[in-house]
């Protein structure tokens, strides 16, 4: 087998980031929530190795626990939209007709609702909390899979050995997970990776506007939202977080190139 | 008699243009009707486009007629997909290639529940010995194999659930020819040996000669001449029947 | 001179796996060679090595195949262009999986024509009906309009044979064509291939796992067995006194399910 460098750098990354996150405790230098009124807006130095934001706090720990909400966020989110759009994409693709149909519209028109707007809205009526932002994300973002599972499905259930299956007696729950759903797994695989990266991006997004999550609870984005008003004479708040969310996204889309090219 | 077909006939209707305005009715079988006696081998000869496949997926039931009916004798066939089984044309797309062999044999077996737990692994191997393939077989996957050794897998899985009766679908049409006679020396000892019912549809009339007992000849959803396998060698009453025997004579 | 081909110790692989391990042979002006050999033993592999056409996967190691004087496996990649499809062409086992669904028969031959012969459009279309007729389709015009989906595949199989007769090939080579084919067609399309042997007048290599096929129309047989040919024998010779014990499996199969 050929070497897979983007799938091996990929996974490093996110290996390093993941580590991190579930040790923050140990990693972390500080209190993520620390005040330290002496040291306020210390640029990078031995004690703090990526300095201090406007109350003192360090910014390397507060990054250290905000990977740990912003992974969590990401990978939660795109579990939640890969369940329902494979469940749906299964459901459409193998029962076909008026089932299929009235999906497939549904996705049509989640599909024109800017997600962005549907969102905010949303988080403005309820509280703007890390739950709701994991369940919004991933409710606002199956519609991919889904399309994805039910294309797979369609091609593969004509086939020969999805007949054999059925003259053998199998049930169409076994036909669907046993015979079906493994052959669209990989796809499915590389799309979620990659939706990873833009539900981090998402939510920090939204936690830069005010509306994911909520201070002093620090994620990536909202560590952002300081850096805002600091960008003149704090560089490192700004610099920092955005490389981490960079980084991440890089790690994730990395991951799901390789996983392209491992899956042929 | 273990099987009657009677009467049946399947129309699909093709469904043309952009809001599937003009439905095209296609006869796949017009008016089939046959009996099958138990323990024979009927073959059923027929060229592209006869209906024979079609008609091998409605004896199954995995394809239901428009008209007429398939049924089975009762007292003979008691649990339907236990005890009638289909073998594929096409080797290479009959068996899941994401599964190991184990589980695709063993899989007929959980799904009926025929054997406990723990005897599963020695049954498998005990069909891989009957179709002529080893125990470490199992633990690969379908792409490890050739055709005739795919063949043999399918024909292992069928054999599983101890069928009755069992369609063979073109069965070896897709082989080489000296692995095709070995498959079908195969297919004779297993019929001895499991008590089986066959129905044996290929285009090969020097196959059925071999195999069949009685032999239908179908051309474009109907059966043209159905009689013993001898005197539709010796004395061949339809023109396109005949017309087959010079094509495989040359 | 009598040799339209001379293939000397060809041996070609797919990475490190041989899959043709060293044959040679010859055709004659004239003459009708089987390679027959079951899937595995390299006969396709073979066919496509004589004017490189193999999958990318695949390495010529050796040996050189002379067509007229030349060493077409020494040939630049240009010069092989020329021959390929003039002088050599090739008839496969799914002739409509080699024709393009979105143009029309007739397009496809013309452009078989236009490309080897630069003739003008006028022509090249007269040329391509009268390419029908002799592949003795019967309605030329009907089918010429046709697209490749509206046809059998038996007519496909005319149509392909056709377009790789536009340019008089001096070798034919017929990569398993009738065996995707319903038997009354095949005997059709064989006795097709014969009549035009004699009309036009071509060598044929004829590649076959059937040796029912082998017995109507070779002049001479090669056995090919794991990349190697085990058995040469002329016609009658071979049934009668086959030497090598691959050969006795093919025929025994033959007698027993290859023939009525």
């Amino acid at each position: 087998m050929k070497k897979n460098n983007a799938l091996a750098i990929g996974i490093t990354i996110i290996a390093f980031f993941g580590l991190v996150a579930i040790f923050a405790g140990m990693c972390a230098p500080y209190e993520p929530s620390a005040i330290d009124q002496n040291n306020l807006l210390m640029p990078p130095s031995l004690h703090h190795p990526l300095g201090t934001d406007s109350l003192g706090r360090d910014l390397l720990s507060r990054m250290i626990y905000g990977a740990r909400i912003s992974l969590a966020v990401g990978i939660i989110a795109v579990g939640i939209a890969t369940l329902l759009g494979v469940f749906l994409g299964c459901v459409a693709g193998f029962y076909g007709g008026m089932i299929d149909a009235f999906i497939m519209r549904l996705v049509d028109i989640i599909l024109c609702f800017p997600t962005l707007f549907l969102i905010l809205a949303v988080v403005a009526i309820l509280e703007p909390s890390i739950f709701n932002i994991m369940v919004i994300i991933g409710l606002t973002g199956w519609m991919g899979t889904a399309r994805l599972v039910r294309s797979e499905i369609l091609s593969l259930k004509e086939r020969e050995f999805v007949q054999a299956a059925r003259a053998i007696g199998a049930s169409n729950a076994r036909i669907i997970l046993r015979h079906l759903l493994p052959h669209a797994m990989g796809p499915v695989l590389v799309s979620a990776t990659l939706g990873i990266g833009s539900a981090i991006l998402l939510e920090s997004g939204l936690s830069f506007l005010g509306l994911g999550v909520q201070p002093p609870v620090p994620s990536w984005g909202n560590i952002l939202i300081e850096a805002k008003s600091t960008l003149g004479i704090a560089w490192w708040i700004t610099v920092f977080p955005g490389l981490a969310i960079l980084v991440t996204i890089l790690g994730f889309n990395l991951i799901s190139e390789g996983l392209k090219k491992e899956i042929g | 008699m273990i099987l009657e077909v009677k009467d049946v006939s399947k129309v699909f209707t093709v469904e043309r243009g952009f809001f599937k305005q003009k439905a095209q009715a296609v006869r796949a079988l017009d008016a089939v009707s046959f009996r099958l006696e138990q323990f024979r081998t009927l073959g059923i000869v027929g060229e592209s486009g006869s209906g024979k496949t079609t008609l091998a997926k409605i004896i199954l039931r995995l394809v239901s007629p428009t008209q007429g009916a398939v049924a089975f004798d009762p007292a003979r066939i008691t649990d339907f997909r236990k005890d009638v089984q289909i073998i594929f044309q096409n080797p290479y797309n009959s068996l899941n290639a994401k599964m190991r062999i184990l589980d695709i044999i063993a899989e007929p077996l959980r799904i009926h529940r025929l054997v406990p737990r723990k005897g599963l692994k020695e049954k498998v191997a005990a069909l891989l010995s009957m179709v002529g393939l080893d125990r470490a077989s199992m633990a690969r996957y379908p792409a490890e194999f050739s055709g005739g050794q795919r063949q043999r897998i399918c024909i292992a899985r069928a054999l599983a659930t101890q069928p009755k009766f069992i369609v063979l679908d073109e069965p070896i049409s897709s082989l080489d020819l000296t692995i095709q006679a070995q498959m079908l020396d195969l297919f004779m000892r297993l019929k001895e040996e499991c008590r089986l019912t066959y129905i044996f549809i290929s285009h090969n009339l020097a196959v059925v000669k071999h195999i069949a007992d009685s032999v239908i000849v179908m051309r474009d959803g109907r059966i043209v001449e159905a009689c013993d396998t001898q005197a539709i060698f010796t004395s061949p009453q339809n023109d396109y029947t005949r017309l087959l025997l010079e094509a495989a004579r040359g | 001179m009598g040799h339209l081909i001379e293939v000397n110790d060809l041996r070609v692989s797919f990475g490190a796996t041989p899959a043709v391990d060293g044959i040679s042979f010859q055709i004659r002006e004239n003459e009708v060679l089987v390679l027959a050999g079951e899937s595995g033993s390299g006969k396709t592999v073979t066919a496509l090595a004589l004017t490189r056409i193999l999958p990318a996967s695949a390495r010529i190691v050796s040996g050189s195949v002379t067509f007229r004087g030349q060493d077409l496996l020494a040939l630049k990649e240009e010069g092989l262009a020329q021959t390929r499809g003039r002088d050599i062409a090739y008839i496969f086992q799914e002739p409509a999986s080699f024709l393009n669904p979105v143009f029309t028969i007739g397009s496809q031959i013309m452009e078989a024509i236009i490309l080897h012969q630069a003739r003008t459009k006028q022509d090249a279309r007269k040329e391509a009906l009268a390419l029908l007729g002799l592949v003795q389709i019967k309605e030329p015009e009907r089918v010429f309009a046709s697209y490749p989906h509206q046809l059998s595949g038996g007519m496909n199989q005319r149509v392909f044979t056709a377009m790789s007769l536009a340019c008089r090939p001096k070798l034919l080579i017929a990569d398993e064509p009738t065996t995707a084919l319903d038997v009354t067609v095949e005997s059709q399309i064989v006795k097709l291939l014969m009549d035009l042997k004699k009309t036009l007048g071509f060598s044929m290599l004829f590649i076959t796992h059937n040796l029912a096929l082998a017995k109507k129309i070779a002049d001479r047989v090669c056995v090919m067995y794991r990349g190697k040919i085990v058995e040469e024998a002329g016609m009658p010779a071979l049934f009668a006194r086959p030497q090598h014990f691959h050969t006795k499996e093919l025929i025994a199969a033959y007698e027993k399910i290859g023939k009525l």
